[in-house]
């Protein structure tokens, strides 16, 4: 079923403390799609990221992932169930070197990169493999925190903002990983506040605005409401 | 002993205190180990870790004495006996606390550990009850310079390889690799599959296991004793000041040397050896404030962020005014009805916790320490009353001095740390002067300084009348409760309660929040000697009981009981404490049990105190009489 949808997000809460951060977000993901959500800061990207994968601390409405609800599991539940999240501030482990943080996350479906096939793709990791994750570059940081869930044999990968803060040449990279495993079969749910960058990689866009779904730009028509697109983002 | 005269003492001497130093530190290392590994995961300091230590050493006297099973088979039952009792302490104590302040998880374990010790010594009295070596490890080897017990040889050897074991595991296997991301980033890992909560429940397992597991090897050496467990404890966080919690090696490094260096200065200088590592605590501190080994970011930025221990329990009391008549009649009346010398005792005991409060509800700093000023300032006036023949005001004066230098230099050296630090450094600091106290001359050791003279106040009023004395008592309480009000209602106090609900965002305005801190915590500390010097003149004795430990967690217990920053909590607290002391005092050491489940019933449900749910029941109730939905009268309002 190349077309079924492999994440179906409907009315989708979200707190911090007391105050809510999403507000009924609905939208879905299929099947080795590359779908961007985009949009101003603060409006609700990331968060929407953390309440699929259940580390906001309230959550309502409903995450159907291979449907299979899963707004009332705990988030190592939902990593089994097989989504990956490589956060924005990438989270790489100060404590353990490159290989450790590699092999961290458990296996938690077949069909997973190999490590061999990881440093394939990355090099520069594996002439770093036994540095401390803290005495990692930026881009180095970044290829690391995407590498490290590729070996898990999840079959949808949240990535929040891969470009963020790095250079030119280690953005067109991530760009082409994301090409790679879009080839692979696996499916892509990217936040993004490049533009640009996400036109050059996804099939579909939302656009987030005040914690819900504003929008939907298909890839197809990315150019011809491009103007629609800027008054979206433009501040 | 002798050898002391002479500068080089006889090499088996010198080898001997070697030997025990190791043995010292062995245990050091092990329970510190432990310590860091639960710090650096749960985030707090297992106050119970003496206890469970403890509980590893009877649990081995209980198989072999009921059952005949031996030490072998105990070195593995007992670790898993006591590591899966600290699985259930975990799941159904410690989980509920993590999104609460750490200092919760600390006091939690706290209560815990009176209530163990409380329980055994009942069951098997404070006297040490002998384990004898297992039959395999008996005798001595003749080194030829000294006589090695092959026993002592295999503590040290087996907990060094226990302890590089455990290093082994967490530096260097994938299982510690899940260990370090989870310290490090728990809600990540978590989102990575890792189901950290098990791992956080069978690492305070695994850790209380550890000590146990010390306790086991202890017990034929020490023997079991109720108390063997917070004698030891105090020092271990003392070990593990100097050592930085980060660090597994540090901790193991620490421990070993640490109890070499007391070995040694038990050769060269007796007298300090029960000090000496406070001593190097405070130095260390002076130094490197984050530990020896304590590089590491993590545990400074895990630990240090959250000091505040009483915001969100801040209530609004009733009206001062309300109180203070409620309270000054109550106070003038009393002493036609109840028994004065209790009344006097529950004055000593509320001016005491009054004091604390101050430093714990208004400033969020949780001192383990303050029995060093009651009990400091009780010694200063007793002797100054007595041998110096002081009138009483003159002789509480210098008690009260005597506190607040003592105040000085503990405060110095806390406030270079923070939250659980603070908590650990002050209970450390304090010991040292227990521990001075139990040598000095004037303290006359376990008798105390007996038969003080109350004397006359101003040569005018005999206070060993009963009721002068208690009206005298009652003046200065009311003296203290005055201050410690105007305190907190200056701008002083307003700058304090800035410190404890956003200490940066203070520093950030410009405040230099140390020097806030160390004024708080002085004033703390004179009138906490202020209690002490009347306590000493009320029971005519300043002993050793004043100076100890629990005296400071009495200060903790009332204050928390009666409710953490109210202005009348702990007054309630102290006549609930003072009157289990006065009436329960029978029971023995069910009183320490009854101590410890307060604290866990407090902590775990009752977290604002007799004081604070009484003001929150009575908002309530006012709330639902008026008819019109207004919303709750802001706490700002009421509290100005």
């Amino acid at each position: 079923m190349p077309d079924a949808d492999v994440l179906d997000v409907r009315d989708l809460c979200a707190w911090y403390g007391d105050s809510q951060s999403l507000h009924g977000a609905s939208f879905n993901v299929r099947q080795g799609e590359v779908v961007t959500l985009l949009g101003r800061n603060g409006a609700g990207k990331t968060t929407t990221l953390r309440a699929i994968m259940g580390i906001v601390e309230r959550r309502s409405g409903s995450v159907c992932y291979d449907g299979r609800e899963c707004i009332a599991l705990s988030s190592d539940r939902i990593a089994r169930a097989g989504i990956a999240y490589c956060p924005e501030e990438r989270g790489i482990y100060a404590s353990l070197d490159v290989e450790e943080n590699l092999l961290l996350p458990p296996v938690v479906a077949p069909g997973g990169m190999t490590i061999s096939e990881i440093y394939e793709l990355f090099p520069n990791l594996q002439e770093r493999r036994r540095s401390q994750g803290s005495k990692l570059s930026g881009g180095e940081q970044q290829m690391l925190a995407i590498a490290r869930i590729l070996r898990t044999g999840a079959k949808l990968l949240l990535l929040d903002e891969p470009t963020e803060g790095l250079a030119p040449i280690i953005v067109e990279l991530i760009g082409r990983v994301i090409q790679n495993l879009k080839a692979r079969g696996l499916t892509i749910l990217l936040v993004e506040q490049n533009a640009r960058f996400a036109a050059t990689v996804a099939d579909r866009h939302y656009i987030i605005e005040n914690g819900r779904v504003a929008d939907m730009i298909a890839a197809q028509e990315f150019d011809e409401r491009s103007e629609k697109l800027s008054a979206y983002l433009g501040v | 002993m002798s050898a002391i005269l002479d500068l080089l003492p006889p090499l088996p001497a010198l080898f001997g205190q070697i030997l025990i130093g190791l043995i010292n530190g062995s245990f050091y290392a092990m329970l510190s180990l432990g310590l860091a590994v639960i710090f650096g995961l749960l985030n707090i300091v297992n106050f119970a870790h003496g206890a469970q230590y403890m509980l590893g050493g009877l649990c081995a006297y209980i198989l072999l004495k009921y059952f005949g099973v031996g030490y072998w088979p105990a070195l593995l039952i007992a670790p898993v006996v006591v590591g899966a009792f600290g699985v259930l302490l975990e799941r159904l104590f410690l989980r509920p606390l993590y999104r609460l302040d750490h200092l919760y998880g600390m006091l939690l374990t706290f209560g815990v550990a009176l209530v163990m010790e409380g329980l055994v010594r009942n069951q098997y009295g404070s006297t040490g009850n002998p384990y004898p070596e297992p039959p395999s490890l008996a005798g001595a080897w003749n080194l030829g310079f000294m006589y090695l017990p092959v026993y002592r040889a295999w503590v040290i050897i087996a907990s060094l390889g226990v302890c590089l074991a455990t290093w082994y595991v967490i530096e260097r296997t994938r299982l510690g690799a899940y260990l370090r991301a989870a310290t490090e980033n728990p809600k990540l890992t978590r989102a990575f599959g890792i189901n950290v909560p098990r791992m956080v429940m069978l690492t305070y397992g695994g850790g209380v296991a550890l000590a146990a597991l010390a306790g086991v090897m202890a017990a034929p050496i020490y023997q079991v004793t109720a108390q063997m467990g917070s004698e030891i404890i105090i020092v271990v966080f003392a070990v593990v000041v100097i050592g930085g919690m980060g660090s597994i090696i540090g901790a193991i490094v620490s421990g070993f040397v640490l109890g070499l260096v007391e070995g040694l200065t038990k050769v060269f200088y007796p007298e300090a050896s029960t000090t000496v590592v406070f001593i190097i605590m405070a130095i260390v501190l002076l130094v490197r404030p984050a530990g020896l080994f304590g590089a590491a970011t993590r545990t400074t930025a895990a630990g240090e962020s959250h000091a505040t221990a009483a915001s969100g329990l801040r209530l609004s009391p009733p009206t001062v005014r309300n109180v203070t008549i409620a309270l000054i009649a109550t106070g003038v009346l009393a002493p036609w009805v109840v028994y004065p010398v209790f009344l006097m005792k529950v004055l000593c005991f509320a001016l005491f916790a009054c004091a604390f409060n101050l430093l714990l509800g208004y400033v969020g700093l949780l001192s383990f320490g303050h029995a060093a000023f009651y009990g400091g300032a009780s010694y200063i006036t007793a002797h100054a009353v007595k041998m110096w023949g002081f009138d009483p005001l003159l002789g509480i004066l210098a008690g009260v001095l005597a506190a607040g230098i003592l105040g000085l230099v503990f405060g110095w050296l806390a406030i270079r740390r923070q939250g659980i630090y603070f908590a650990m450094i002050t209970l450390a600091l304090a010991q040292m002067v227990y521990f001075s106290a139990v040598q000095a001359e004037f303290t006359h050791n376990d008798e105390g300084i007996q038969a003080v003279p109350r004397g006359h106040l101003l040569g005018l009023v005999d206070l060993g009348n009963a009721l002068n004395m208690y009206y005298f008592v009652f003046a200065v309480f009311l003296l203290g409760f005055w201050l410690i009000h105007r305190i907190i209602d200056s701008p002083f106090g307003g700058v304090l309660k800035a410190v404890r609900e956003n200490e940066p965002r203070a520093i950030s305005l410009g405040y230099d929040t140390d020097h806030y801190k160390l004024v708080a915590f002085v004033l703390s500390a004179l009138l906490s000697g202020m209690a002490g010097a009347l306590d000493a003149l009320v029971f005519q004795l300043a002993s050793l009981t004043n100076v100890h430990w629990t005296m400071s967690g009495h200060a903790i217990l009332m204050t928390i009981l009666g409710g953490v920053g109210t202005l009348a909590g702990p007054i309630v607290g102290a006549l609930i404490v003072a009157g289990m002391e006065n009436y329960l005092a029978t029971l023995g050491a069910w009183v320490t049990v009854i101590d410890g489940a307060i604290f866990i019933v407090c902590v775990m449900m009752f977290r604002r105190g007799i004081v604070g749910e009484a003001a929150v029941l009575l908002r309530k109730v006012r709330l639902k009489r008026k008819t019109e939905p207004v919303l709750a009268p802001s706490t700002k309002g009421a509290t100005s």
